[in-house]
């Protein structure tokens, strides 16, 4: 009872209360900007070269908002946003009207939770695994060798890395496709098909592995060599305890706790999506849609994809807290 | 040992991968490359996948639902200065009063699904329009159709509530218009604005192959009965079986792709269309020589003020920032000195240049400025695609010796460098310049422009904007770039005082008609600040004329194709109107940095052949499609 009163309910309200803060931000942010979907339609098709009328522009004008909803007072719109909250039915997507957000949603979530998902969790097991064992061996020549070689890659942006690997890997070895979403074929599940998924994300694969797993290195080597100089752990090799057991009972188990959490708040980023390497790769990413929303002035699908953002990682910091004694058993809710 | 075995399987594995790989083409085993065509898509990845209704809304057009899917009544060749009649068998008749159009159909027209394309369909279109408001075209329809009658199969006669003589124009191809719907499946659609149109029925030469869910491709194939099309009647079987459309995320991705031959057409950015002729020993672009670039695009580029605001609605004003420009500075901060420049609101391409730059040069030549105190200031220089080209050769630039050619690269003439004559005109009109060298406004307050603009380094606008405020701060005045993405919110509201816009509307680019140009500015449009403008490309100017009002109503009451040196004579006019007043500054045209590989096909448009015009997004893709050549070796 105390646990809920002292802890968990002062959590839970904490929770709510940046959920509704963030949504809230997200509801006006884009409406301050300056941008107006609508007239953003109406630019399109005077470039087009439709003609029209005061008359024509002000009717026009009309039917896009009553479209896109975009009737009524700034508060009225931000009810009805919060009735989408709540039904997570974001409505049609502005830029890409009549599609539903929900529709681009279902369409480009998979493709980022395949590449931001294996590739965060790729990066961040072989990251910290020779992290780990490099930071307890600091003093060895391969330790060094390969420190160097993180040190040089880790600054890379993004953008120059991929750059690179499609030079590489798409130019000079013509192995990997420059961009074309496993082209001239509709996704079924057969071989051929996973194949050439597999294919195709390869090299954004590849950058996001190797650049986030020489981050997670750098921070586990770190950690380990402080867990290293703890009193118990000399006290272990001072008792003859085995060098491997050292390692992967005492020091890694310690160093990896900071390491669980920003995972997990790596991991509530995925509607967020990896925008540069998106770009780089044209692939069809949660990044990209959430740019294309910003850029356009598409106050629904920004709405849409934000809000998800905001209750993943929220909700993922929620479930850490709640969890964390049984990561660290230091830890205990009294 | 178990270590080294561990190695040895990933190692394998690698190696199985990597073969693999190797051996996947780009394309499925039943579409030939030697038979596809894949061109870039410029607007990007589709937003709307599955959806093939452009009668509704922005859907993507240019993912070949405009080149290839249909086909309009008629099309705007800018190239050749014509009008291409496509489902229309001729051009459009008018009676004497303008009250009423006829359109001729061409016989022997099908949809894809084997119905004939019939005065039905035309009948059809027009009325849906008419009724649905949610439609783009809706308020012309609506604003001008009184009725629409089919007289045959064949034979429809629009009659208008009021007279026009440029009704037409909505049937129009110039990268938009309303285009015939296929009655037989839009009436069985519940909701024409929901309705996807998929999949879609074709009355162009292609019909949809298949399409990336994600928007990142769209594969289209040749109709079997590609004769029952008009390009088929008028050019030929399009060569390419197979036509797909595919879109980049980013510059490099584009570049790469058309080095490894996976990219036919494409346009670049000027950077990247230099990698790409550099790298690729089968790459060209329009012009196979230096400058390399489309630049008979029927666009201009250049400055727009608001002139309802303050001092930029004082004609002296704008004309004092006109001769603070070094365009030959300008040009070389714009665009490399690549592009021909512009004194007139007109792109300069070789159909304009004959009826409107040549005529208008004399005259261009004589026209004067009052600088105050009785001086007066001729500020035309004819020589300076002379000058742009000596600034070429001093870069190390081919630049080549003929005049004409040098008239064809940089344009006929523009404005002299006079910034003391634009310092007179600023102090006629009361502004100061203070003792740090700095322009004050009249009220003592410091000159600050901030030039709004598309957010894309790249895009014409910001470089024009980055030239003209780099030009004005070496003058004194304090200019910046503001570059946006509200930028097109902030002009169409007229919330802006100077922006690097279009200058002027594009004109239709075939024949000598420049009411698309000069509409935009007649007062009947003209809106307060805050008020959507009603014609975008100009019409953000906020500006009118009695003069122009008057040479636009002129222009309504004359057939443009019946009367066609009537026509010319009053573009002539307005055209003159436009450079007195100065309510925009146009620099320089459009140029279109497009690379062709000529691996898998040969025979572009390019400037030593400009049988059509040279874009993949136009919409007349179509009819270069059967002049293209497949290359023998493959």
């Amino acid at each position: 009872m105390k646990f809920i009163k002292d802890y968990l309910f002062p959590r839970l309200v904490q929770y709510l209360l940046v959920v509704f803060c963030g949504i809230t931000a997200v509801f006006f942010i884009p409406r301050i900007a300056g941008q107006d979907p609508v007239l953003e339609m109406i630019a399109q098709i005077q470039v087009q070269g439709g003609s029209l009328d005061p008359t024509a522009v002000e009717s026009l004008m009309k039917s896009l908002e009553e479209l896109y909803g975009l009737k009524g007072s700034l508060f009225e719109q931000y009810i009805t946003m919060w009735k989408r909250v709540f039904t997570l039915d974001f409505g049609p997507s502005l830029f890409q009207f009549p599609t539903p957000v929900s529709d681009l949603l279902r369409i480009y979530l998979p493709w980022t939770m395949g590449l931001f998902i294996t590739s965060t969790l790729l990066s961040w097991i072989l990251g910290n695994l020779l992290g780990g064992i490099s930071g307890y061996f600091s003093q060895k020549r391969w330790s060094k060798v390969l420190d160097a070689i993180i040190m040089v890659i880790r600054p890379i942006p993004h953008y120059v890395f991929g750059i690179l690997l499609l030079i590489l890997f798409a130019y000079v070895w013509p192995l990997f496709p420059v961009g074309g979403l496993v082209l001239g074929r509709r996704t079924a599940f057969n071989l051929d098909f996973v194949l050439r998924v597999l294919h195709y994300s390869f090299l954004p694969a590849l950058t996001l592995v190797i650049l986030g797993g020489a981050s997670w290195f750098q921070q586990m080597k770190l950690l380990v060599q402080n867990v290293k100089r703890e009193d118990f752990i000399q006290y272990a090799q001072a008792g003859g305890v085995k060098e491997r057991l050292i390692i992967s009972r005492y020091v890694l188990p310690n160093a990896m706790l900071p390491q669980i959490t920003q995972l997990t708040l790596a991991l509530g980023q995925v509607f967020s999506g990896v925008l540069i390497v998106e770009m780089v790769f044209s692939y069809p990413g949660m990044g990209l849609l959430l740019y294309r929303g910003v850029t356009r002035g598409d106050y629904n699908l920004v709405m849409g994809i934000t809000t998800l953002s905001i209750l993943t990682i929220a909700t993922a910091v929620l479930v850490l807290d709640l969890i964390y004694p049984l990561l660290d058993p230091r830890i205990r809710h009294r | 040992m178990q270590c080294k075995r561990l190695v040895l399987t990933f190692m394998v594995l690698g190696l199985v991968l990597v073969v693999s790989f190797s051996a996947l083409a780009q394309l499925p085993p039943e579409i030939p490359r030697e038979e596809t065509l894949i061109v870039d898509q410029l607007t990007g990845r589709v937003g709307t996948p599955s959806n093939f209704n452009l009668w509704a809304g922005w859907r993507w057009q240019d993912r070949g639902i405009q080149q290839l899917l249909l086909e309009p009544l008629w099309t705007v060749d800018y190239a050749t200065g014509e009008i291409i009649p496509g489902l229309a068998a001729e051009l459009p008749i008018y009676n004497e009063d303008f009250t009423q159009m006829t359109i001729n159909l061409r016989q022997g027209v099908y949809w894809s699904d084997d119905v004939p394309l019939t005065a039905d369909d035309v009948v059809f279109t027009i009325d849906l329009h008419t009724r649905i408001a949610g439609l783009p075209y809706h308020g012309p329809m609506a604003e001008f159709v009184e009725k629409t009658e089919k007289i045959d199969d064949y034979t429809v006669v629009v009659t208008l509530k009021t007279p026009s003589s440029r009704f037409h124009t909505h049937f129009l191809d110039r990268w938009g218009c309303l285009r015939i719907m296929p009655k037989h499946i839009f009436e069985k659609a519940e909701d024409p604005l929901t309705f996807e149109f998929n999949p879609p029925v074709a009355c162009g030469p292609y019909i949809l192959y298949d399409y990336d869910p994600a928007g990142f491709w769209t594969l289209w194939e040749r109709r079997e009965d590609w004769e029952r099309t008009p390009t088929g009647m008028l050019f030929g079987e399009p060569q390419p079986k197979y036509v797909l459309f595919q879109a980049f995320e980013s510059e490099e991705g584009r570049i790469l792709a058309q080095l490894r031959h996976e990219l036919d057409m494409a346009q670049h950015t000027l950077e990247g269309l230099r990698v790409v002729l550099d790298r690729s020993d089968t790459a060209r672009g329009w012009r196979k020589e230096w400058p390399w670039v489309v630049n008979i695009d029927p666009c201009i580029t250049g400055i727009l003020f608001n002139t309802m605001v303050e001092p930029y609605n004082l004609r002296e004003v704008r004309w004092a920032l006109v001769l603070a420009i070094d365009i030959v500075d300008y040009m070389a901060v714009a665009f490399d000195l690549m592009a021909p420049v512009s004194s007139l609101h007109l792109p300069p391409v070789p159909a304009y240049k004959e009826a409107f730059f040549v005529p208008t040069e004399e005259w261009l030549q004589e026209f004067e400025l009052d600088m105050g105190n009785g001086e007066k200031f001729k500020p035309y220089d004819s020589e300076i695609p002379q000058k742009i080209a000596e600034a070429a050769k001093e870069r190390g630039f081919p630049v080549p010796e003929d005049p004409v050619l040098i008239q064809e690269l940089f344009g006929m003439g523009w404005w002299k460098y006079a910034p003391d004559v634009a310092e007179k005109l600023l102090e006629k009109n009361g502004f100061t310049r203070g003792e740090d060298g700095k322009w004050r406004l009249p009220d003592g307050s410091l000159w600050k422009i901030s030039i709004v603009s598309d957010p894309s380094p790249v895009h014409h606008h910001f470089r024009n904007a980055t030239a003209a405020a780099e030009q004005w701060r070496k003058f004194g005045i304090d200019a910046t770039v503001n570059a946006t993405e509200a930028f097109n919110s902030l002009v169409l509201n007229g919330e802006f005082s100077v922006a690097s816009q279009w200058p002027a509307a594009e004109p239709w680019g075939a024949g000598v008609d420049l009411s698309r140009t000069f509409d935009p500015w007649h007062s009947r449009l003209l809106t307060p600040i805050g008020q959507t403008v009603a014609l975008g490309p100009g019409g953000g100017a906020r500006w009118c004329d009695p003069r122009l009002d008057e040479i636009i109503e002129k222009m309504e009451a004359i057939d443009p194709f019946a009367e066609i040196e009537t026509t010319r004579l009053l573009g002539i006019e307005g055209l003159k109107v436009l450079v007195e007043e100065m309510p925009t500054i146009p620099t320089y045209g459009y140029c279109g940095p497009v690379a062709w590989d000529e691996y898998y096909w040969t025979n572009y448009p390019g400037a030593e052949n400009p049988y059509t015009q040279p874009y993949q997004h136009w919409p007349n893709l179509k009819y270069m499609l059967p002049f293209l050549q497949p290359k023998e070796s493959h």
